[in-house]
């Protein structure tokens, strides 16, 4: 058993989720193949198919659930971004499933009665116990899913997306209890019913204790409070923030907490910011990109503001190593390679792509951390247009940073120009497991 | 009023043969169609529809029809009406009527078991177990249901009679929906004129023979399907 | 846009393979056999009721559309109560009664249905009165009356009616 180093406490990659989620698809799949009676005739694969899309859809919204519950191994394995892009495509899948299993069963139900669909529609809603309820939760998901389209969330406000996302939860309660009640599967059958229920309440846990407890709790001990704002530069500013026994929470350079300034109009929802500094033992510094309502609420934080910090999260944290490492930033990915090229001990290169020399933030510090530690930082500024091609191709990596094939690439910044680099990395000779990145789209 | 009348007396041994009794019963449909018929012009009914004759002077037991037919047109809510189309004729009570009083005719013979038929509505009397087949409206020839009870009457109204003239008297049209409904009961008089009424109303009429004690109803519509009252089940054999 | 298809199309073979294997399961067709492990008398004098027992079958109270539970105590003269024996489908046991009166039947009940779910019992308000009502046309040797709104002159003598008068 290879010894961990030190600092390292469990992650989960994306390999061993995936198949921890299909193998508990599989067990799905073994209870309703146990509980069935045999398929005959239309009526009956139409409401097989029904019932094993309804116990897929019944055990999926625990697993988006369980994603979204900031279990450590999870965030740490996984990064944040990656658990919200598969929170994202399951949540599509499982909305589908519910709309699937409606159908197919008031179909199914309908040929099986000799009864028309609309009928039986209301034979369903008036008479089968707890339908009523699970029908409202499918629309509600339905509805959730909806607004959470691309498409549609670029129209409505974050408040407003975020509240409606909260509704999930009411809507899994309310179509929990049709599971049991109409669900052939659980029918006398009191150990399946105990271990979904277990199921169900385990991730429940985990969300009490992931999301309100351990804030609460980390509150307690930290006492979190605002010391000051400091601008960057033009639409940019530092928070710096202030507590008790920092050095407890183990945070890496390169890491983030999700910050809830307790102020009227931040305190409902927590944004992840990225530690810009090596955190300090009695001080910790985000630095911030003014985007929207939320960044500009920042700058105007008043000293002493109470703050609700969760983490360390992110998967960003380079070991100690004696191969050379380069930090690829774009944009605002800088902030978190920032702190990680302040502290990283060994050869670092930075490359630090914006689109123009506006955007650059702590030019300052960064050529004066590079001066003290003997680093190199390359800045690569302006449009496609004005260099002449992609600055981050294979060659110009190559050229940018000798003998890049042996070495660790670290690479933040926006979606697309993370998905173009890595690639460009790949190119460049770099071996996938080498590579590591983060975007913050979430 | 043109409608065939069967009579099923079951001759018993030790019982004389009701011969005067059949004669009786034959004699007062006869009167009954004189009395009743609207296609008669000399018909009390006609008359006193034209007006011409006075109720006092008609005969006591057309006073005695229109009663019964007043609450009858109140209990369905007006869906069973002494004029259909504008014109008076309480045939859809009287039919049912003149075979009840011609099964009481045996029954005041002597007989405890016989039954009459007249035009597929039909009285039984006697306590064993009688059978009737309810005929197919939409598969003319075959039979939909089999129905079985002692001492009651059964009465089928549908699209198959002669004639539309069971119109649905707040339209002025045949009623659209059921292409025929049977209801039983214990007298045929009353039964006869629900099942009269429950069919101009249509897929209403379940609920409302529903509310009416003493009475099940069974109705195919014309798309083929068929709902019951909820007591009708006891009837099914 | 391929990971859409592929998961629409894995789901879909999914359910196709699932469903597949279990409709090779054999689904026993509900048959109810007289002279079962019911006892069944006969009487001899019209004025005394047969007694049979039911055996162990459970009744139900949903509202009936058709006799549910036995008949046994309400037995008139003459008829006798047969209990077929109970059958196994895949929906649950089914056992029936049968009334009958001089070897002839006249009165289904059902004792033993599938009640697990209301599904079971939405199917059998619909099954089970069709399936009395053929048991008891399919052996009619005896229709006293035809009751229906087909009688025109011409169509008396078509008509059932006019063969029992025969």
């Amino acid at each position: 058993m290879p010894v961990r180093p030190k600092n390292r406490p469990a992650r989960v990659g994306a390999r061993g989720l995936l198949a921890a989620i299909i193998a508990g698809g599989l067990v799905v799949i073994a209870l309703w193949w146990h509980g069935s009676l045999g398929v005959h005739g239309l009526a009956g694969w139409l409401t097989g198919a029904g019932e094993i899309l309804g116990l897929l859809a019944g055990y999926g919204v625990v697993v988006l659930v369980a994603l979204m519950s900031r279990l450590p191994p999870l965030e740490r394995g996984l990064g944040t971004d990656q658990l919200a892009r598969w929170h994202a495509m399951g949540g599509r899948y499982v909305v589908s499933l519910v709309v699937a299993h409606a159908l197919l069963i008031i179909w199914g139900y309908a040929v099986g009665a000799h009864t028309g669909v609309v009928s039986e529609s209301a034979t369903l809603l008036t008479q089968y116990p707890d339908v009523l309820m699970a029908t409202v939760a499918g629309f509600l998901l339905l509805g959730i899913g909806i607004v959470s389209m691309r498409a549609a969330r670029r129209r409505v406000r974050y408040e407003t997306w975020y509240y409606l996302h909260l509704y999930t939860y009411l809507a899994i309660a309310l179509a929990f209890s049709h599971q049991f009640a109409d669900g052939t599967t659980f029918l006398g059958n009191l150990a399946a019913r105990f271990w979904w229920s277990a199921m169900y309440v385990t991730v429940l846990v985990l969300v009490l204790w992931y999301r309100v407890a351990v804030p609460l709790r980390s509150y307690r001990r930290h006492r979190f409070e605002v010391l000051g704002v400091k601008a960057e530069a033009p639409g940019v500013i530092s928070v710096y923030i202030s507590g008790a026994r920092l050095d407890e929470l183990d945070a890496e350079p390169g890491q983030f907490f999700r910050w809830r300034f307790m102020t009227r109009s931040l305190w409902w929802s927590s944004h992840p910011f990225s530690l810009s500094a090596a955190p300090g033992s009695d001080v910790l510094r985000i630095t911030v990109k003014n985007l929207g309502d939320h960044s500009q609420a920042l700058a105007r934080l008043r000293p002493g503001t109470r703050v609700f910090a969760e983490g360390p999260y992110g998967a960003l944290t380079p070991a100690d190593s004696d191969r050379g490492v380069l930090l690829l930033a774009g944009g605002v990915g800088i902030t978190p390679l920032r702190a990680i090229f302040a502290t990283l001990p060994g050869q670092v290169t930075l490359i630090y792509r914006a689109s123009s020399e506006r955007d650059i933030v702590f030019r300052d510090e960064l050529d004066a951390i590079a001066a003290a530690r003997g680093a190199t930082v390359h800045y690569l500024v302006g449009s496609r247009n004005e260099i002449g091609g992609d600055p981050l191709s294979p060659r110009v990596l190559r050229s940018l940073v000798p003998g890049l094939d042996e070495q660790d690439a670290y690479v933040c910044g926006p979606a697309g120009m993370t998905a173009a680099a890595v690639r460009a990395l790949r190119a460049a000779g770099v071996p996938r497991q080498r590579i590591h990145f983060e975007s913050f789209e979430f | 009023m043109g409608t065939v009348v069967s009579f099923d007396v079951p001759a018993r041994a030790g019982e004389p043969r009701g011969a005067g009794s059949l004669g009786q019963a034959v004699r007062w449909l006869h009167w009954v169609d004189a009395t009743f018929s609207p296609y008669r012009d000399d018909s009390d009914v006609s008359r006193f529809g034209r007006g011409e004759l006075p109720l006092a002077d008609c005969a006591p037991e057309l006073a005695e029809v229109l009663d019964a037919c007043a609450v009858i047109s109140a209990r369905s809510g007006g869906y069973f009406t002494i004029r259909p189309g504008g014109a008076f004729d309480p045939s859809g009570y009287v039919k049912g009527w003149a075979i009840e009083r011609a099964a009481a005719i045996f029954t005041a013979a002597g007989s405890a078991e016989h039954s009459v038929n007249g035009g597929g509505d039909v009285q039984f009397v006697g306590s064993r177990l009688w059978r009737v087949g309810i005929a197919d409206p939409l598969r003319p020839g075959r039979l939909a249901l089999m129905v079985a009870g002692r001492d009651f009457a059964v009465a089928t109204s549908g699209v198959a009679e002669r004639g539309p003239h069971i119109i649905d008297p707040y339209t002025g049209q045949p009623p659209a929906g059921l292409a025929s409904i049977t209801v039983v009961g214990a007298t045929l008089a009353e039964t006869d004129a629900y099942a009269t009424a429950a069919f101009a109303m249509g897929s209403a009429g379940r609920d409302w023979v529903e509310g009416l004690p003493g009475y099940e109803a069974f109705a195919i519509t014309a798309a083929g399907a068929t709902w019951q009252t909820s007591g009708f089940g006891t009837y099914l054999g | 846009m391929r990971r859409v298809i592929l998961a629409v199309t894995g789901t879909i073979a999914g359910l196709v393979a699932l469903l597949s294997f279990k409709s090779h399961v054999p689904s026993v067709p509900v048959a109810a056999t007289t002279g079962g492990s019911g006892g069944s008398s006969s009487s001899s004098a019209p004025s005394s009721s047969s007694s049979s027992s039911s055996s162990g079958g459970q009744t139900t109270t949903v509202p009936g559309e058709f006799p549910q539970g036995s008949l046994a105590s309400k037995l008139t003269a003459g008829e006798t109560a047969v209990d077929g024996k109970a059958a196994n489908t895949a929906y649950g046991p089914v056992q029936i009664q049968l009334i009958k009166q001089n070897s002839k039947i006249v009165k289904v009940a059902v004792l033993v249905q599938p009640a697990n779910t209301l599904h079971d019992i939405q199917i059998g308000a619909f099954a089970f009165p069709k399936l009395i009502s053929e048991t008891l046309a399919a052996q009619s040797g005896k229709i006293d009356a035809v009751s229906g709104a087909s009688y025109t002159s011409a169509g008396y003598i078509a008509s059932l009616q006019s063969a029992l008068d025969k």
